[in-house]
């Protein structure tokens, strides 16, 4: 406790956070699975013009976007019990609302503000490709889900990828806010620790050091994941 | 054959088409000409629905739609039943050359993946590429990008194929390749051919019966040596005089 900064605490501290990645990472990548459909979805329901859906959808790109995570991680933490129980005396079903996770918030409220951004994400990229492909998979006969699927899709998803990989590490940082409804991730477990010992900069040091090294780590994939979409474009300029 | 009874299409307080009425044999080449703006594009883009015009029939054999009542499934079969060759080639920028041919063919045809694939190469080499199979359409030159179009649109068998200019975004030198491919298209296959160009001279020689259109109505038609050697109608005339002096091509 004489120096500012002591390594072996460091080490300490580093190898007992190392335990919260999964958590933190497992928010994250299943928060970014569910609301890549969510938003695929959402963008479906837009391009299709499907009337009230289209409205409903609109307004939740709005909302989604609008609000602050935390708010809306609270608001589901806190409502959706409400709304829930309300449900089940309706109904008469029982729904065990205590034994839900806090987990399950967690991850419903970061779809639903990720959801939002990424069907934004979703809808430059597929106007990102230009019209005339969809108009010549009509003119061979194809339907509007064979064109979308085979063609508009596969092209969308190269403009999309390094947007996702954005998204994706702005979600890992957003992660660290499900330490206010009690999950026990990164940056929760980082300032226990702290609390415990009362040591701050390297707790803070350390966690730091590994969202950064969680940032590096999931760009490279993107951008692996980004080259093998775009093999279309080998040798061309984009 | 292929009949339009009074097709018409307004987008806005623009009537671009006003009421057209023509008739196309089964595989003979009509060319459509006419200035700028006189709803060409539009009219070829009514027979697929890529543009939906307001009121007519449309008539492919036995396949007869009231453009007003057409449903979804009339929508899907006439347009499995024409291919369309655009302007600006539109090939599926994620696929190869081959593999631009064999989409129809699998997704639409429903035919095997192997079978496909021997068909596309066949057609390939008819447009002369058969060493470009693994091309990426931006790995090809606009003239060969085209002849992959026209043979994406051959492949399938279609009772007609729609060319909207199909050279016009083509370097000069490159226009005469394509030209080639169609002529030997309209030579070689039974095919009904609905063309626009300003190629007069691909015109004068390949069709069998020339149309002219003017602000949204046919004002003249006939064979090329009608309409082209003797006109009848002055803005016919008029512009034949404009377009023979500089866009003149001979295979
Ligand atoms: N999607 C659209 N929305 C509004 N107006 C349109 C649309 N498409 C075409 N038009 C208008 O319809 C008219 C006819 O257009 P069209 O493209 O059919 O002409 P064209 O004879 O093919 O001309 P060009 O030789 O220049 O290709 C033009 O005045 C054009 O501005
Ligand atoms: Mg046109």
């Amino acid at each position: 406790m004489n120096s500012i900064i002591d390594p072996y605490f460091l080490m300490e501290i580093f190898l007992k956070l190392l335990g919260y990645i999964p958590m933190t990472l497992g928010l994250a990548i299943t928060s970014m699975v569910l609301a890549s459909i969510l938003g695929l979805f959402m963008l479906i329901i837009r391009m299709k013009k499907i009337p009230v859906l289209s409205k409903l959808a609109e307004l939740y790109v709005l909302f989604g976007r609008a609000l602050p995570t935390m708010i809306i991680l609270y608001i589901v933490f806190f409502a959706l019990p409400i709304a829930l129980m309300i449900f089940a005396e309706k109904t008469g079903q029982k729904i065990e609302i205590n034994q839900v996770p806090a987990v399950v918030f967690a991850v419903i409220g970061l779809t639903i503000h990720t959801g939002a951004y990424l069907t934004e994400v979703f809808r430059a990229a597929v106007q990102s490709v230009d019209k005339g492909q969809m108009e010549a998979a009509y003119s061979i006969g194809m339907t509007w889900w064979q064109g979308f699927y085979r063609i508009i899709f596969r092209q969308a998803s190269v403009f999309a990828m390094p947007l996702m990989a954005n998204q994706f590490l702005n979600l890992i940082k957003s992660t660290s806010i499900a330490f206010m409804i009690t999950v026990m991730e990164l940056f929760g477990a980082a300032n226990v620790i702290c609390a415990d010992n009362n040591r701050y900069l390297e707790v803070y040091i350390v966690v730091a050091f590994i969202y950064w090294g969680m940032s590096v780590l999931f760009e490279k994939l993107f951008l692996v994941a980004e080259h093998k979409l775009a093999v279309f474009k080998k040798g061309s300029n984009l | 054959m292929i009949t339009f009874k009074n097709i018409h299409k307004s987008f806005g307080d623009n009537e671009v088409l006003k009421g057209i009425n023509a008739s196309v044999p089964t595989g003979s080449v009509t060319v459509i000409l006419g200035p700028s703006g006189s709803g060409k594009t539009t009219l070829l883009r009514s027979i697929n629905f890529l543009e939906k015009a307001d009121r007519g029939e449309i008539i492919l054999d036995d396949l007869h739609i009231d453009v007003e009542k057409v449903t979804k499934q009339e929508i899907h079969e006439i347009r499995q039943r024409t291919a369309m060759v655009f302007q600006s080639y539109n090939l599926f920028k994620n696929k190869t050359a081959l593999e631009n041919i064999m989409e129809g063919l699998i997704v639409v045809k429903k035919i095997s993946k192997a079978e496909a694939k021997e068909k596309a190469i066949i057609f390939l080499e008819k447009v002369g590429l058969g060493s470009k199979g693994d091309f990426y359409a931006h790995q090809l030159s606009g003239g060969q990008q085209q002849r992959v179009g026209i043979a994406r649109a051959l492949a399938l068998n279609p009772d007609v194929i729609l060319f909207d200019e199909p050279t016009s975004a083509l370097d000069p030198e490159l226009v005469g390749e394509v030209l080639e491919v169609m002529k030997k298209i309209a030579q070689e296959v039974n095919c009904t051919m609905i063309v626009v160009t300003h190629e007069i001279g691909f015109a004068r020689e390949v069709a069998d019966h020339v149309i002219f259109m003017d602000g949204g109505v046919i004002v003249e038609e006939g064979t090329p040596e009608q309409v082209l050697g003797a006109p009848k109608n002055e803005r016919t005339k008029q512009f034949l005089a404009r377009y023979v002096s500089f866009t003149e091509y001979n295979i």
